[in-house]
């Protein structure tokens, strides 16, 4: 350095350097210097490759728990834990049909924590799954997907695609019984736009359904070609499709102005907390709008930074906090329950009842009736639905308030108790007295894919959400009413897939009642 | 923000205390690392680590030595708490692993998964009594004949006194303080390794020389003892149980149902891998003992309709010692594929040259594919729900019926009953063994093929006059177009082509003693005699019947 | 806390910590040492427990012609087993420079790969190679003779026969 006396020479200069060498590599890796000051701070994010997509400053209203709940970092964290868990994982892992499962069972029973690794794995992400789909429902319920963030919304749903492929190709891994015939059922799902295209006489020109699972599976049958493309997809392709996708999402967020907040929201913040430091009220000398290089939003959107507080420390408190409680719960449920592996494969011998994912058990339930609603047509509906409600919902009232908009809190209780009872209804009658193929046998497959228990919920759910619109005279209201109702759907639904369907997809109170086989 | 720190705080502690239990539970509590802790070799403690064979061709990595580590190559002399060598076996447990045998779960580590009590572990290990099942994975012992032979080669050898010079099954050839130490060749694989099929006159003739030591005591044998004695030694392979289950399968009829190795009937369900079925596949409602697949299937043979809802498998009624019989037998019906330098030589013959699996003498025939339904000794079978099973070794029967009409019955069997056609290429019955067949049951019955004087059709009566008394006396049991019910069925094409009228008249006059069948030639309490005139009415009307008008 | 809640303050101006954040450091070192055993435990997995290759013993049969002194080589492994007055011995083929397979002959060993040579009992005449080859562990075992591949013993060790 440069204070202190010169060098004597250039070999006592030479020794100094030496000695200085750590310090150095320190101070050129993290050129801020000591985060000891604000602006340090914040050169410490934005000088920082991983953590610029963070925005230097954070506003208070983000850094409360019921904000988000720290739903969307316990995601990302839980696919960090997949990341790494996976790496180790393929190590010992053999895609190939006559050793994958010996090599499970190794990693299982002889690989120094290997069966460790693979139930964290395993509970990683399940928790992923989970936490994606509450994260979306939180974005939905504070409105969070209302402009500037539409195009975010649809990436998040890209996102949560992604997840799922990611959880039903590592499902397939193992090459159990329990692997090989949900696979065999997700291909032939893949397959069911035949059902359309033989109804109509058009499956020897036009076979969709045959070409995606011909895709899917690299062969007419579930056997290696299968297995090698499940393994490079789960361990290559939707993978980085996955982290492009969250870059993405994570710089749009930053440049969108950080969370969704309510308008009034430095109004109801209050002064900050003494533990808090300083919040600053002053305009920043320098904005990107100043520089007059970029078009549209800085970080700091609506106004200046009032109530905001430096990105480091407080932010990554609470993101580490989040990580490493995620950490915990996958470790925990690791030590207590062991990811399940059923026998060898035996193409000859189904497993009865074949369940997929748990995620994936309410679709099951509705592909029973018909496999191209159930498995390609509601999911689409679903889907396309999702991604049109920030283009259809353009009102401002409630954003970044829980259940905010015309009706509110109280209008989802009843869209809740709306939802259960529909979907709950619908499949009693199912249960108890069969569908259409029961009382009408001749009928044709034409009209069971139109009118099945999936589009009969799905067609009370759109009219009740219709009903909203006109009541509360806003879109947002019908939004609320049919979100909510398609969540209660899937939980009644998987709960019926997972809990109370047996050998050949009946209905029993309990497993215990399942018959000997 | 403090609850932001606060949260992290407690995760990260929470981590921490998880990781360290999980790393003390991985590195010192389990169960391997427990029993390898107390055991000791000859210069003191051995290393704690996993252990295991490992044979690549034969796609086996047996963890089993983690814990019963004297199993292991070159670990014999470790001594502890389930520390004992294997005995020494043919084939090296250092080669062959110990699932090959035993079955289980090699690559498991902790004992509830590596003996497959576990759920979903489709293996879980043979009974250890039944280790000779293990056999099966890879051998399939050609031509074992029938228990009655079997009994009785064995009890040759025995009374022979071969033992007294010869070890066999690890019993006998002790040694002899005045004859020089020799004593003859171990025995007890000769069925595979083969012998000296001259070995009586190698006997003679060194008894002849001798002239002191246990050769002198060597004494002539009878030319049937002798064909008894390479019975016997034709089974010897290593596996006396196995051998001795096996020709109780063959006693059993078990083939005239069941398939095995393409061999037999199809009635019931094919029985050439049933030892690897799953056992958490299977109901065990009503099975007595554990779930284990030798539990379930002692209670299937002993009463099948309560295990397997719906079996139209009659209850054996057998002793005890059969139904373990038949457990170990099907329990060793594994035939695992086997790489081309494992295969053994029993199972090339069996598989790839066409060698059978039972004797082809009439005895192991009727034993294999008869028993079943027909009784043991041909004396016929009733079960519950089903039409009674003639007695096909009946003398009255016999002495009447044609070696043609019994070869042409096997042959085509009686359409519309449990008897189906023998030599439709299917079941794996050849022609010589329907010729054998027929000789059986005349050797059974004791009777002779009928000496026919008269043509096959000499009845001239009226068939309508028979119509009449065959509705009367005969309708009852047959069936009014002699359909059958009670009785067997008279309007079997079979039946009507090759019967004799002899046949036919004599059986009606006769009846058959010991069935419902009474002899018409003379009154009873329930029908009055009938004329030769009125039999031969009969007779033609029978003619009529099946369509044959 | 040198600042007040609700003072306006530069963001430019350099400011202190306001005090030793106990909490957050201790929080940030259990965190620390969470993550550092969790990678521990994870440098653990990638050595494996059990090896994948079967026993090293190996069962040869010498060919009924082998004259005294003549290598014979098992097909398929790196050794070279050698009868001399009744006796047998081993010696491994694998080069203790870098590992490759050397050639056997009645003269030595020769390595292709870096032109190490060795004598008839393996030790070093030319080249690279830092110490003589290794002698293995022969053995009978109900007449068959058994090389165990893994285990060396001193050189000039032969079994009878």
């Amino acid at each position: 350095m440069s204070d202190g006396p010169a060098p004597a020479s250039a070999l006592q200069e030479f020794r100094d350097n030496l000695l200085a060498v750590p310090g150095r590599i320190v101070a050129t890796a993290f050129r801020s210097g000591r985060p000891v000051t604000d602006r340090a701070r914040s050169s410490f994010v934005f000088g920082n490759v991983f953590l610029h997509l963070h925005a230097a400053r954070t506003h208070r209203w983000s850094l409360r728990w019921a904000t988000t709940a720290g739903l969307g970092i316990a995601s990302v964290a839980a696919f960090l834990i997949t990341l790494v868990t996976g790496v180790m994982l393929m190590f010992y892992y053999k895609p190939y049909t006559d050793v994958a499962y010996d090599s499970i069972k190794d990693i299982h029973f002889v690989v120094p924590t290997g069966r460790f690794m693979r139930n964290i794995h395993r509970w990683a992400a399940n928790i992923m799954v989970v936490t994606v789909i509450l994260h979306m429902a939180r974005a939905f319920y504070t409105a969070a997907y209302r402009a500037p963030r539409e195009f975010n919304w649809l990436i998040g749903l890209a996102l949560l695609v992604t997840t799922l492929g990611l959880s039903f190709t590592g499902y397939l891994l193992p090459w159990d019984q329990l692997a090989y015939w949900a696979i065999t059922i997700g291909a032939n799902i893949a397959q069911s736009p035949r059902e359309v295209t033989d109804a109509i006489g058009i499956t020897a020109t036009f076979d969709i359904g045959g070409l995606q699972r011909m895709l899917l599976l690299g062969s007419d049958i579930v056997g290696e070609e299968a297995l090698i493309r499940f393994y490079l997809l789960h361990v290559m392709l939707l993978p980085l499709v996955i982290a492009a996708l969250m870059a993405v999402h994570f710089w749009r967020v930053r440049k969108d102005g950080g969370l969704t907040k309510p308008a009034d929201v430095n109004a109801r913040m209050g002064p900050a907390p003494s533990d808090v430091y300083p919040v600053f009220s002053e305009m920043p000398a320098k904005t990107y709008h100043l520089a007059a290089v970029v078009k549209g939003r800085s970080p700091a959107v609506d106004g200046g930074p009032e109530q905001t507080v430096p990105s480091m420390p407080h932010l990554f408190y609470a993101e580490l906090g989040v990580t490493m409680l995620t950490l915990f719960v996958c470790t925990a449920l690791a030590m207590v329950s062991d990811a399940p592996l059923k026998e060898l494969a035996n193409p000859m011998v189904p497993e009865n009842p074949a369940k997929a994912p748990w995620y994936f058990l309410g679709l099951q339930e509705l592909v029973a009736f018909s496999a191209f609603m159930g498995g390609i047509g509601i999911p689409m509906i679903v889907l396309v639905g999702l991604g049109l409600i920030p283009y259809l919902d353009r009102e401002r009232e409630g954003t970044g308030d829980w259940c905010g908009g015309p009706g509110g809190w109280p209008l989802v209780q009843r869209s809740i108790a709306f939802g259960f009872s529909a979907s709950l209804i619908v499949e009693t009658i199912v249960i108890r007295y069969g569908w259409l193929r029961e009382w009408f046998p001749d009928i044709p497959q034409l009209v069971i894919t139109a009118v099945n228990p999936g589009t009969v919920i799905t067609a009370i759910y759109a009219a009740y959400s219709l009903w909203l619109v006109r009541r509360y005279n806003s879109t947002r209201a019908g939004a609320l009413g049919l979100f909510t109702c398609f969540l209660c759907g899937f939980v009644v639904l998987t709960v019926i897939g997972t809990y109370f369907r047996g050998p050949n997809w009946q209905f029993y109170w309990s497993p215990s009642d399942w018959p000997g086989h | 923000m403090a609850k932001n720190k606060w949260l992290l705080l407690v995760s990260s502690l929470g981590v921490l205390v998880l990781l360290v239990t999980a790393a003390v539970q991985e590195n010192l509590l389990l169960e391997w690392q427990q029993i390898q802790a107390q055991a000791r070799a000859e210069d003191g403690p051995i290393p704690v680590q996993l252990r295991q064979v490992v044979n690549p061709t034969l796609r086996t990595a047996d963890r089993c030595v983690s814990c019963h580590v004297a199993m292991g190559p070159g670990e014999q002399a470790v001594t502890g708490p389930m520390m004992a060598a294997h005995r020494p076996v043919v084939h090296d447990p250092a080669e062959f692993g110990c699932t090959t045998c035993h079955g289980g779960q090699g690559r498991a580590t902790t004992k509830i998964d590596a003996h497959g009590a576990a759920e979903f572990w489709p293996e879980p290990m043979l009974p250890p009594a039944m280790s000779e099942a293990g056999c099966g994975t890879c051998h399939t012992q050609a031509d074992v004949p029938h228990r009655a032979a079997f009994n009785l080669a064995a009890a040759t050898f025995a009374r022979l006194d071969c033992a007294s010079c010869h070890r066999v099954d690890g019993r006998g050839g002790t040694l002899r303080p005045d004859a020089g130490g020799m004593e003859g060749p171990d025995l007890s694989r000769v069925g595979i390794a083969g012998w000296n099929r001259e070995w009586y006159a190698a006997h003679l003739a060194q008894a002849k020389s001798a002239v002191s030591g246990p050769w002198q005591s060597f004494r002539p044998i009878a030319d049937d003892d002798r064909g008894r004695v390479d019975a016997f030694l034709a089974t010897r392979v290593g596996a006396p149980r196995l051998m001795a289950a096996k020709s109780v399968f063959l006693s059993s009829g078990c083939l005239g149902c069941h398939k095995v190795n393409g061999v037999g009937g199809d009635e019931g369900p094919d029985l050439t891998r049933a030892g690897e079925k799953d056992p958490a596949r299977l109901d065990y409602a009503s099975v007595p003992g554990g779930r284990s697949l030798a539990n379930w299937f002692r209670a299937h043979v002993r009463a099948p309709s309560t295990v397997v809802a719906g079996s139209l498998m009659p209850a054996m009624r057998m002793p005890d010692a059969d139904v373990e019989a038949l457990t170990f037998f099907t329990l060793s019906l594994r035939r695992r594929v086997v790489p081309g330098t494992y295969l053994p030589r029993d199972r090339m013959r069996v598989e790839r040259f066409g060698a059978r699996e039972f004797a082809a003498d009439g005895t192991t025939l009727f034993g294999a594919f008869c028993a079943g339904c027909h009784g043991a000794e041909g004396e016929g079978r009733r079960a519950p729900g089903m039409k009674p099973f003639p007695a096909v070794a009946h003398p009255d029967f016999m002495s009447l019926a044609s070696d043609a009409l019994v070869a042409e019955t096997i042959r085509r069997g009686r359409p519309g009953t449990r008897m189906r056609a023998w030599a439709d290429g299917s079941t794996g019955l050849t022609d010589a063994d329907v010729t054998a067949l027929v000789q059986e049951l005349r050797r059974m019955s004791g009777t002779r093929a009928p000496a026919e004087s008269r043509p096959a059709r000499w009845a001239k009566g009226d068939p309508a006059e028979g119509g009449r008394l065959f509705a009367g006396a005969c309708s009852g049991c047959h069936g009014a177009k002699g359909e059958g019910s009670e009785a067997p069925a008279l309007a079997n094409p079979v039946l009507l082509e090759h019967a004799t009228d002899t046949f036919f008249a004599e059986t009606i006059k006769r009846g058959r003693p010991g069935t419902a069948m009474h002899g018409f030639a003379q009154p009873s309490t329930v029908h009055r005699a009938l004329s030769d005139a009125e039999v031969e009415a009969i007779v033609s009307f029978i003619r009529t019947l099946g369509g044959r008008s | 806390m040198t600042v007040k809640p609700g003072t306006p303050v530069s963001r430019l101006d350099p400011e202190q910590i306001p005090r030793r954040d106990a909490l957050g450091l201790l929080s940030l070192w259990s965190m620390a040492t969470a993550l550092l055993f969790a990678t521990v435990g994870m440098l653990r997995l990638p050595k494996a427990a059990v090896l994948a290759s079967p026993s090293k013993k190996v069962k040869v049969q010498l060919p009924e012609t082998l004259a005294d002194g003549e290598p014979f080589v098992p097909p398929g492994r790196s050794m070279a087993v050698f009868r001399q007055a009744g006796q047998v011995y081993a010696i491994s083929t694998v080069c203790t420079h870098l590992g490759c397979i050397v050639k056997a002959s009645a003269g030595g060993f020769a390595c292709p790969c870096h032109g190490s040579e060795f004598e008839a009992d393996g030790t070093v005449r030319k080249g690279p190679a830092p110490r003589p080859l290794d002698w293995l562990e022969v053995s009978t075992s109900g007449g068959a003779l058994v090389v165990n591949e893994g285990a060396t013993v001193k050189p000039g060790t032969k079994v009878n026969v």
